[in-house]
Formats: structure tokens, C-alpha cells, sequence
């Protein structure tokens, strides 16, 4: 079979699956609006609860550099909604001990300690480490200002502080939007790829099909072709909704999010294919896929930073794809970063979307 | 009439399933031949892998051994030869609900590569045959039992092949519907196509066949035409051969 007639097959099955999407309109809600009000829900509520979250300084150090630092700290104006996300105070001479009581009895959110030898280090370039105490009790507020501060000395490192305010304002929903996003394309496409598969063994449409001359690549390939538009759309409906309703800046590129965004579908696809052929109806395949997918909402720091999760969470979280979809939109969406910065996530996720696909095509293949 | 040529040829057919640990000889060392232009029926109790049978010969499931050539083709080697020339109805039915009548047939004539105008006109043609014109444009997911068939049998044809598998195709249905499949069996078989086609009906089974296979527990156990059948068991009707050659108890 020539590849015209396998292509021109897969257009057909990706033609009958937007038709049958265009005729579920109950979908529609969980595929576009669920997504948007997640934003606005929690891009509302819990951005809120960072207003003006007292950060303590304290400056062991009489160099130039630590002093240009705390300026740095402080001329960085992290505003939502118009409110300081933050309030600095500054000081010296405090030992990490009676840091930490003050963090205990509430009156700080953080306290960012610079030792002594902090100008001198940087001076003679050598790795220098600062400490920063949060009160983990709020997650959301300590995995904000962990994410602010790390931005912050991201830019404090040997070439010293010339590097201009690339990252912008950070705002709960600049972190949270592109890892939404992320979410989003993840859970929509494993679970309407293999719902689709699971439905039609139900009702044993796909046998029919391929009794068909219809191969069964060709089939598998209308189904990618057809997930691949779909999750693209979405998100660009989840980009611009985010940026009229919320006002979420996009500082990267879009070809590079799109890049990541088709890799991580290709995944997501051959997850919802491989987890179909292990089940036999619709009902079945949600209970698993609520099984495999769930956790990974939860744990790859979708919505609070990874730094801030206790360590056992953060190995589990290394070992969901989600968690490097998550990092790669986050690097490109709001620190505006190239294909290099994100070049670890995108072998990751290319391992995933190669060893699901070819594990999904095979079963498939394999199954009667 | 006399048939000579075989279209289809069945030799030491078996297919063994592997499921959860047990092992299911579903179709066991079973040969025949099925001439062109002949309406053949298997009958045979639940479970005596008729289904299985048919899944081998158009293609869906490999056999664990035995050959099956299909208007000469092999169907381990040249399965695509085989697929455009052959029209199915599975025994459960499988239509999408959520397309329209139509949109099931438009569905399955690109599958089958048929020009469109031509499915166009077909589609026409075979929805006035079976009546169903009027609801050409209702999703098939309200359709009745009777319905879903007859779409099933004009979808199954509208590449117009010239072998037709047809897996019970009068199971639950009512007697004006049965009526109907049965005159669509031999119209079909009136344009020279051959007819293969299961049922649990053996008045029917002796109606419509030229030669009726028998099987029982995944092996062949008789086949001739109806008469022949009935005269060889010294019965005078088809259910009493059946139950002699079958036996009484009921199967799971
Ligand atoms: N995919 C499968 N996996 C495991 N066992 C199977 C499979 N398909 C069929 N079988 C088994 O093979 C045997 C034959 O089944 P088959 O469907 O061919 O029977 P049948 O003659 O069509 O029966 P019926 O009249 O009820 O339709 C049965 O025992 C069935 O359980
Ligand atoms: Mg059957």
C-alpha cells in the first residue's frame, strides 16, 4: 500500500473523529472550559493569598555584591492584581536558629540569609550558597517566593546583576498558566484518545474498521493526526483565554511551545492507545486512566513549585513526564529561554512519546 | 445450477485463545471449500465457533494453523487482496451512533476507496431497497434492532463484493425483517455474489442454502446441501438432524 492511500485512509478517520467530537457537545465542557476556569479559579484564589507576604533579609555580608542584591530583592516589584506580593524587611547578624523561631511563631514568610563571605566568593567566582528558610506550612506562598527567589539569584551568579529584568513580573498565574496548559494537553489526550478506542471496541466499531482495506497504521495515524489539531487548538484557546480573562504575558516562543506541546501529545496519545487495548469498554478504561493520570496533576508541580514539595515527592515527580512538560513551558512561556534550556525536557519527553507510541502500535497491531 | 469452481478454501483450520490461563480451541482442524455463487449457512450451537471461523476468513484473526485461500489468495499473505473484495456484517453490529445513516455508509465507502459518485448513487439505491430513506438522516444510535441490520448489510456492500460474510443475521429480529434480509440473501446471490452466513434458524438454514456446514464444539461434524442432510440423519426436518449431530445439552 502506497503511502498516498495509507494518508488519504488516516484523513478519513481523522475527518469521522472531528465529526463525532462536533456531535458530543457534553466533551466540549471538560475539553475547553474546564481548562479556562481552572485558570481563573485558581489563578484568582490562590494568587490571592499572596498579598503582601512578609520576607525577612538578613546580611552577613559587607560587600558590594550582597548589597547589590538586596537592592535587586528590593527594587523587584512582584505585584498581583496591583497589591506587593511581597513585604521586605532587612537585617544582620541573626543566627539561623532564631531565624527559624521567627519563622515558627509566624512572623515571616521567608528569611533569606547571606553569609558573610558571599561578596568575597562571588568575587573569586567560586559556588557560593545562600540559605532560605520558608514556612512550608503554606505551600503556595513559600513555593512563590522559593520560585521568586530562585529567579532572582539565577541572575546574582558570576556575571553579577547587568542581566536585565528578563522574566518580567512574576505572578502566581504566569507559573501556573503554562503548566495548566501542560496538564491540560496531557489528561485530554490520554483520556479522548483511549476513551475513543474504548468506546468503539465497546460498540465494536473498530473491528469493523479494520476489516476494512483501512490498515491498521493507517488507522492509529488518523487518530494522532486528529489528537495533534485538537490539543494544538486547545491550547491556543487556553494561551488567549489566559491572556484576555487573566492577563498572562507569553514571553517565549510559540513555535517552541508548539514543539513541545506535539511531542508531549505524541505521548499522550500512545498512552491513551496502549492503556485502551487493557481494557475492554469506556466504563473500565476511566477507572484506569483515573488510576494513571491523576496522580500526576497532584504531584508534578502544576500547581505550586517542585522546589517546595517535601523530597519523596519530588523523586516521584522525576519520574512523571508531566514534571518536564511542566519545567519546558514554564522555561519557555515565562522566562522567554531557547531550545537549549529545554533541551533535557525535550529528550525526556521524546523517550516518552517513542516508547508509548511504539508500545500502543504494537499492542494495537496485536490485538484482534 | 452447478457450482464447480471453490472460492473459498478451508484446509486444517485451527484457532487456539489463550485466555486468562485457559486455553479455548475455538475452531479445531476444520477443512472445507465454498463454491462461487453458492448461498452456504454454518450452523452450529453457541459457542461452536462459527464467529471464529468467519474472523479467520475475512482476515481479522490469524488461525493458529491450517491455510484459507480466498479467491486464491492467501489470507496470511495477501490479506489486502482479500479485504476489497469481500462485505461483512459482524455479528454485532457496529455502527457509530453518533454518525447519521448516511454518514455510517459515506464512512464506509471511503474505507473502501468507492468513487463518490458512485457510493452516492449506491447509497441512494440501497437505502430505498431496504427503506430506509426516510431516516437517512437520524442518528443510528435510536435506531430499532431491525434498523441497524439492514444499514449493516447495505454498509457491507457498497463495494459491491463479491463474497459476503453475513454472521446471524436474522438474530432477534422480527418476522417482516427476517422476510426482508432474506429476500436482500437472494438478491445478492441473484447478482452472482456468494453468500456465507450463520444462523440459528434452520428453517431458514433450509430455505436459503445451497449446502449447510455443521459445527459443533470448534469441529466441522456434517456438510451437505439441506435435503441431503436430513435424508443422511433419517430425519424429516433440519432441527432434529441438528440435535441428533449436536447433541442435547446446552451450551455456555
Ligand atoms: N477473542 C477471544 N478470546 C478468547 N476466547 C474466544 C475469543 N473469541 C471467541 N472465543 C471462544 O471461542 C469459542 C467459539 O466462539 P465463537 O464466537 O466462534 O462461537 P459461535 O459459534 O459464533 O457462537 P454463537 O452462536 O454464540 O455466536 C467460544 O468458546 C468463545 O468463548
Ligand atoms: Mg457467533
Amino acid at each position: 500500500m502506497t503511502i498516498m492511500t495509507e494518508l488519504r485512509h488516516a484523513w478519513i478517520i481523522t475527518v469521522k473523529e472531528f465529526r463525532q467530537l462536533s456531535r458530543n457537545k457534553a466533551l466540549m465542557v471538560p475539553l475547553f472550559l474546564f481548562p479556562i476556569i481552572m485558570i481563573i479559579f485558581f489563578g484568582y484564589g490562590m494568587g490571592g493569598t499572596v498579598k503582601n507576604a512578609p520576607i525577612l533579609i538578613v546580611n552577613d555580608d559587607t560587600g558590594i555584591a550582597s548589597n547589590a542584591l538586596i537592592q535587586e530583592i528590593g527594587s523587584y516589584t512582584a505585584s498581583y492584581n496591583g497589591n506587593p506580593m511581597f513585604k521586605m524587611t532587612y537585617t544582620k547578624d541573626m543566627a539561623q536558629a532564631e531565624a527559624e523561631s521567627k519563622i515558627d511563631a509566624g512572623m515571616y514568610k521567608a528569611i533569606l540569609l547571606i553569609p558573610h563571605d558571599y561578596s568575597e566568593r562571588l568575587a573569586q567566582n567560586e559556588n557560593v550558597t545562600l540559605t532560605l528558610l520558608t514556612d512550608s506550612s503554606d505551600t503556595t506562598t513559600s513555593g512563590i517566593i522559593v520560585g521568586f527567589m530562585r529567579q532572582i539569584l539565577s541572575r546574582a551568579g558570576p556575571v553579577g546583576l547587568e542581566i536585565p529584568n528578563i522574566y518580567g513580573n512574576l505572578e502566581y498565574l504566569d507559573f501556573l498558566t503554562p503548566a495548566v496548559i501542560a496538564l491540560t494537553i496531557f489528561m485530554g489526550s490520554v483520556a479522548t484518545t483511549g476513551s475513543a478506542i474504548a468506546g468503539e471496541k465497546e460498540d465494536g466499531t473498530i473491528v469493523r474498521i479494520l476489516m476494512t482495506p483501512v490498515s491498521r497504521t493507517s488507522v492509529i495515524l488518523g487518530k494522532t493526526i486528529y489528537q495533534l489539531i485538537l490539543q494544538l487548538v486547545r491550547a491556543v484557546i487556553l494561551i488567549l483565554a489566559a491572556y484576555f480573562l487573566v492577563g498572562f504575558h507569553m514571553n517565549g516562543s510559540w513555535l517552541l511551545v508548539s514543539l513541545v506541546l506535539v511531542i508531549f501529545t505524541l505521548g499522550g496519545v500512545g498512552m491513551g492507545i496502549v492503556m485502551s487495548t487493557r481494557v475492554d469498554d469506556m466504563e473500565s478504561f476511566f477507572q484506569l486512566n483515573l488510576l494513571l493520570t491523576l496522580p500526576s496533576m497532584f504531584v508534578t508541580g502544576v500547581f505550586f513549585p517542585l522546589s517546595s514539595v517535601p523530597d519523596w515527592m519530588r523523586y516521584i515527580a522525576y519520574c512523571l513526564p508531566l514534571t518536564y512538560a511542566n519545567d519546558a513551558m514554564r522555561t519557555i512561556m515565562i522566562k522567554g529561554q531557547g531550545i537549549g534550556a529545554i533541551s533535557t525536557d525535550l529528550i525526556i519527553l521524546s523517550l516518552f512519546a517513542l516508547i508509548t507510541f511504539s508500545a500502543g502500535v504494537h499492542l494495537f497491531r496485536r490485538e484482534a | 445450477m452447478i457450482y464447480l469452481e471453490p472460492i473459498i478454501e478451508v484446509r486444517d483450520l485451527t484457532k487456539v485463545f489463550h485466555s486468562r490461563g485457559r486455553k479455548i480451541t475455538a475452531v479445531d482442524d476444520v477443512s472445507f471449500d465454498v463454491l462461487d455463487g453458492e448461498i452456504f449457512g454454518m450452523i452450529g450451537p453457541n459457542g461452536a465457533g462459527k464467529s471464529t471461523t468467519f474472523s479467520m476468513l475475512t482476515t481479522l484473526v490469524k488461525p493458529t494453523s491450517g491455510s484459507i485461500k480466498v479467491a486464491g489468495f492467501d489470507v496470511y499473505k495477501q490479506d489486502n487482496k482479500i479485504r476489497p473484495i469481500i462485505g461483512i456484517v459482524p455479528q454485532k453490529l457496529s455502527l457509530y451512533p453518533d454518525l447519521t445513516a448516511r454518514e455510517n455508509l459515506e464512512l464506509m465507502g471511503k474505507l473502501y476507496d468507492v468513487p463518490k459518485s458512485i457510493m452516492e448513487e449506491r447509497i441512494d439505491y440501497y437505502l430505498r431497497l431496504v427503506g430506509l430513506e426516510s431516516h437517512a438522516d437520524r442518528f443510528t444510535g435510536g435506531f430499532s434492532g431491525g434498523m441497524k441490520q439492514r444499514l449493516s448489510v447495505i454498509c457491507a456492500v457498497l463495494h459491491d463484493p463479491p463474497i459476503i460474510f453475513w454472521d446471524e443475521p436474522s438474530t432477534g429480529l422480527d418476522p417482516q425483517t427476517r422476510q426482508s434480509i432474506w429476500k436482500l440473501a437472494r438478491k445478492f446471490n441473484g447478482e452472482g455474489k456468494t453468500l456465507i452466513f450463520t444462523t440459528h434458524y434452520m428453517e431458514e438454514a433450509d430455505s436459503l442454502c445451497d449446502r449447510i456446514a455443521v459445527m459443533n464444539l470448534g469441529k466441522l461434524v456434517a456438510l451437505d446441501t439441506p435435503e441431503k442432510l436430513k435424508e443422511k440423519s433419517g430425519s424429516s426436518n433440519l432441527e432434529d438432524m441438528f440435535i441428533r449431530l449436536t447433541g442435547e445439552e446446552v451450551r455456555d
